[in-house]
């Protein structure tokens, strides 16, 4: 037991090392990185490292005889989550989620400072005694407490009421919900049942699992699958449309939307915000290919209501495009993506 | 032994009598059904000089004879919109809200009272049965001027349609008109069940008699259950309408029009949802109550009810989540739009509100259970494992509540380069946040299972093996569930939504393998210490009280979403709402409104409360092992 608290202790002090290290730039901000692909778990993972090296370490002190009081350990561990929040993850967090996730922390330090009478007791005690005022330092606390906090909550006020000069929070609807049917040269397209045409096997028959089997695969790499190079003149069907799709995309969309399909294209820093990322898995991953074909074809302009603030600037590609160019460089988006188009079977 | 017949005579014929109650709208509405519908198709007929004209159904694509007027063209006027000067909708809007929380309560009460009077029924120790027995009488008392509160806040919420939304009112009672009348007649039958099953429970208090009257609260709650399954079909209808044709014209076929596509999602949804909501105002009665104690028995009592309401909540607020990911399903299936309206568009930030009540419900449900470990003797050996059940559920939380679309100034969004975060975007996705409701649950579960083992060392020779077992059993289903929520990123999305399902069962293994473990490991267990009712913490109660506020403000939040959801129609995409309130409220303004809905509806039923306390009767319980008010002892509710 003693072993694994020692090895707690260690990656406990080792991980603070590091975060303070980090957070001063006194060792580079990439010494440990986050792996595209894992970021998320990769997060919770060292967060849990961390608890597991503060249980070490409060084990260890407490065996030296130099426990720190459990009011301390609550107040250090709930600002060691902000400073993580702030200064580990990168790019950074907008405040509302952190306001979020430090609310959340906050819950859950009292929940754990309080789960036991014997805790919450050790927890509240150093604030009884500044209360009660029994030592003369605890006396001079209390003076500084009632000088000081109707202070921070005046200043708190004061900020929060002062008008500011900030551009307002705005609260975007980034894929506002589609009509049930778009009309695209005439011809109007039931978002719910209609396919792409061109998702279809050599033979020309629409075909769901060819097309998804032949999907780059997804990650760092994106390799192609082996057989399935879509530049191969041989391919027939799904992947020649591919190809065609590609060509379009490489002559209209990359310019903005990047030659990686991540929103990082030539142009797309004039635009705030940049054009949509397609290698992260909440855009056209979560969506229809028609809802992909929707908007293609309607640009920004023609976003519903609830996409306000509009902030797109999108053309309209229906008056550059034909139907069937539309639906090809859809196809190539998933493709290049290694993304599953959304389907309700 | 002839006045013991006579009962018997009594209670079989009020019984019978109940059974002939829930029958008769049936049975009376049948034959009115029949000849109304040939009657209004006969008359159209004759109108078109014999010339049948049918319409195909916008739902099921079916073929019907048009049996009703189209949906009327409403105009902004005071013909179809007469008002005061405010807004109509906001005055519609809290008399459904109070109308549907009182209809909650005095449904689900009912439901509790059969559960607590069953297990005082069965249960061998005269003193606990007997306990059980008042409380269920505590609770139906309660629950009759709920009843009352509730026709009240029906009868109001009826004139306000009718005096505000005239046109609307009157189209949707011209389709519903004999699931209408089937309702009035049920709502009698639930009334008559109600005062007999109310008013018999003294005479009814032993042997056969006893199951007579438990077979009473079967009959009371079948009526209620279906009377709100009659209530539904007709949000059922505005939400996703059948039945008619796409001007809105009855097509004959009742059943279509109450068997929506979101009619059996919704029903079972609204059951779940009324339990636990039942159980929560309970226990938070309870609380009160607790910390209003002036006596060790008295807190003892209310430690003990609020335990047991707790409980029963819970129980059905563990598989609430999952009815709720099938109702959003089928919201997808059936109109893709009005699904990313919920949880991608429009209304995805209050949904984002909805999964941060729904984690503070599970946080408050496992801080009681930990504090209420607190009042054994033994339990201890888990106190100091709870920091860990702690992290765990704020990491579920953390990703639960992640939202998708993020809130930022123009700065951030450019600071950040793009409108997705790389790292927590992927939080705000299904996949990562069906992970952390079961991890969520999970935990729960787990807490659970601490709480009914806390004080006992179980003495089975496998005991070694069993818990090991255990430990690897939770430890699989952690490991199970954040896979599957990491590898759902990389399979299509018709394959992720399928995910869900040994993500569920793996929580439900969990729930219901542990429990029957753990139950067959703490047979004849040694017992540690007592379970000393009363002296539990007053921050528990406040524990119950969030949890109480937190199910009420949940449910008109949702309520509203649900509502809000049909955009500008009043009847989705059959009749357009053209009323200048035709708008979605801001989020501030939902909030405001939902929380002053909340806060009246707490208001009234203190009164409620106050007023079932007015005639409070003190039974004396005579003192045995086990129970509140009576020496300590381990808890046998378990």
């Amino acid at each position: 037991m003693k072993a694994l608290m020692s090895l707690g202790a260690l990656i406990g002090v080792a991980g603070l090392l590091l975060l303070g290290g980090m957070t001063f730039d006194v060792v580079p901000s990439n010494t440990v990185r986050l792996v595209e692909g894992y970021m998320p778990i990769q997060l919770l993972l060292e967060v849990a490292c961390f608890v597991i090296g503060f249980t070490g370490l409060s084990y260890m002190a407490s065996a030296m005889g130099m426990a720190l009081p459990r009011f301390w350990q609550g107040i250090g561990f709930w600002i060691f989550l902000m400073v993580y929040l702030k200064y580990r993850v990168y790019p950074p967090i907008p405040f509302s989620v952190r306001a979020m996730y430090g609310t959340v922390g906050l819950v859950t330090v009292f929940m754990w400072v309080s789960a036991n009478e014997e805790d919450w007791n050790k927890f509240k005690q150093p604030i009884m005694n500044v209360l009660d005022a029994q030592t003369g330092m605890n006396r001079l606390l209390r003076y500084v407490y009632l000088v000081l906090i109707p202070i921070l909550v005046g200043g708190f006020s004061f900020n929060a009421m002062m008008p500011k000069s900030e551009e307002p929070i705005e609260l975007r609807t980034v894929h506002p919900a589609p009509p049930a049917s778009t009309k695209v040269h005439g011809k109007t397209y039931t978002l719910q049942t209609s396919q792409n045409p061109y998702r279809v096997n050599p033979e020309g028959k629409y075909d769901q699992e060819f097309s998804n089997a032949n999907i780059v695969e997804q990650g760092m790499g994106r390799l192609m699958k082996p057989n399935a190079n879509p530049w191969d003149e041989k391919n027939q069907g799904y992947l020649k449309y591919v190809r065609e799709g590609g060509e379009i995309f490489f002559q209209n969309c990359h310019f903005c939307h990047g030659d990686n399909l991540n929103g990082r294209g030539l142009h797309a820093f004039a635009f705030n915000p940049i054009p949509a990322n397609f290698t992260d898995p909440g855009t056209i991953a979560q969506l229809q290919e028609t809802f992909i074909f929707w908007r293609v074809s309607k640009g920004g302009i023609g976003l519903p209501n609830e996409g306000f603030p509009w902030a797109s600037v999108m053309p309209p590609w229906e008056q550059h495009l034909t139907v069937d160019e539309i639906w090809k460089v859809v196809l190539f988006e998933y493709w290049h993506t290694g993304y599953y188009p959304r389907t309700w079977d | 032994m002839g006045l013991l017949a006579g009962k018997r005579i009594f209670s079989i014929v009020a019984l019978c009598m109940m059974v002939g109650l829930l029958l008769l709208p049936v049975v009376v509405a049948l034959p009115s059904l029949a000849i109304g519908e040939e009657t209004h198709a006969g008359d159209a007929a004759k109108k078109d000089g014999d010339k049948v004209e049918k319409g195909r159904d916008v739902y099921y694509k079916t073929e019907g004879i048009v049996s009703g007027a189209p949906a009327p063209k409403t105009t902004d006027g005071v013909k179809d919109y007469p008002r005061y000067n405010f807004e109509s909708r906001v005055l519609l809007w809290f008399a459904n809200q109070q109308h549907l929380y009182y209809g909650s309560f005095v449904l689900a009460v009912p439901i509790f009272c059969m559960i607590i009077e069953f297990m005082g029924v069965v249960t061998k120790d005269k003193a606990l049965a007997k306990r059980y027995d008042q409380l269920a009488y505590d609770f139906i008392k309660i629950s009759l001027t709920a009843y009352s509160l509730t026709a009240i806040l029906g009868g109001i919420l009826i004139f306000t349609f009718l005096t505000l939304y005239p046109s609307f009112f009157s189209y949707l009672s011209g389709i519903f008109r004999p699931v209408m009348h089937i309702y009035a007649l049920m709502f009698v039958a639930e009334s008559g069940t109600l005062y007999i099953y109310y008013y018999g429970w003294d005479k009814m208090r032993e042997g056969f008699l006893k199951w007579i009257h438990l077979s009473m609260s079967v009959v009371l709650n079948v009526i209620g259950t279906l009377l709100m399954f009659l209530a539904n079909s007709w949000i059922g209808f505005m939400m996703s309408p059948a039945g008619v044709d796409e001007q809105g014209r009855y097509l004959g076929n009742i059943w279509h029009v109450i068997h929506t596509a979101l009619w059996n999602p919704l029903n079972l949804h609204r059951i779940l949802g009324n339990m636990a909501f039942g159980g929560g105002v309970v226990a938070a009665y309870a609380a009160y109550k607790f910390l209003a104690s002036k006596t060790d028995e008295d807190r003892a009592h209310y430690d003990w009810m609020g335990y047991i309401a707790m409980a029963l909540g819970v129980a059905f607020l563990i598989p609430l989540p999952f009815a709720g990911y099938w109702l959003m399903r089928e919201v997808y299936a059936y109109r893709q739009q009005m699904g990313i309206t919920l949880m991608g568009g429009l209304l995805a930030w209050l949904f984002i509100i909805q999964a941060t009540m729904i984690g503070i419900l599970f946080l408050c449900t496992n801080y009681y259970l930990w504090q209420a470990m607190g009042r054994m003797r033994g339990a201890e050996k888990y106190q100091r494992y709870i920091k860990y059940l702690v992290f765990l559920l704020a990491c579920g939380f953390v990703v639960f509540i992640t939202p998708h679309t993020m809130v930022m100034t123009p700065a951030e969004l450019k600071a950040m380069g793009g409108q997705q975060h790389p790292v927590l975007g992927n939080f705000g996705v299904m996949s990562a946040k069906n992970g952390g409701i079961n991890v969520i649950i999970t935990t729960t579960v787990l807490s659970f299972v601490w709480y009914m083992r806390g004080n006992k060392v179980s003495t089975v020779s496998w005991a070694k093996f069993g818990n090991i077992f255990m430990g690897v059993f939770f430890a699989c289903a952690y490991f199970n569930i954040i896979f599957l929520a990491v590898y759902g990123y990389y399979i299509p999305a018709n394959v992720r939504v399928g995910l869900s399902v040994p993500q569920v069962a793996t929580t439900l293994s969990c729930l219901f393998f542990m429990f029957a473990l753990n139950s067959f490991m703490m047979k004849g267990a040694k017992q540690m210490g007592a379970i000393e009712w009363g002296k539990i913490s007053a921050r528990s109660q406040y524990a119950l009280i969030m949890l109480a506020t937190a199910f009420t403000w949940m449910m008109a939040l949702m309520g509203y979403i649900r509502s809000s959801v049909r955009l500008f129609w009043h009847v989705n995409e059959i009749m357009r709402d053209n009323s200048p309130w035709a708008y979605t409220h801001t989020v501030g303004f939902a909030a405001n409104m939902i929380s002053a809905n909340v806060l009246f509806f707490w208001i009234t039923i203190l009164f409620v409360f106050w007023l079932g306390s007015l005639t409070a009767k003190k039974v004396p319980v005579e003192s045995k092992a086990g129970i509140p008010g009576s020496v300590p002892q381990p808890a046998p509710s378990h």
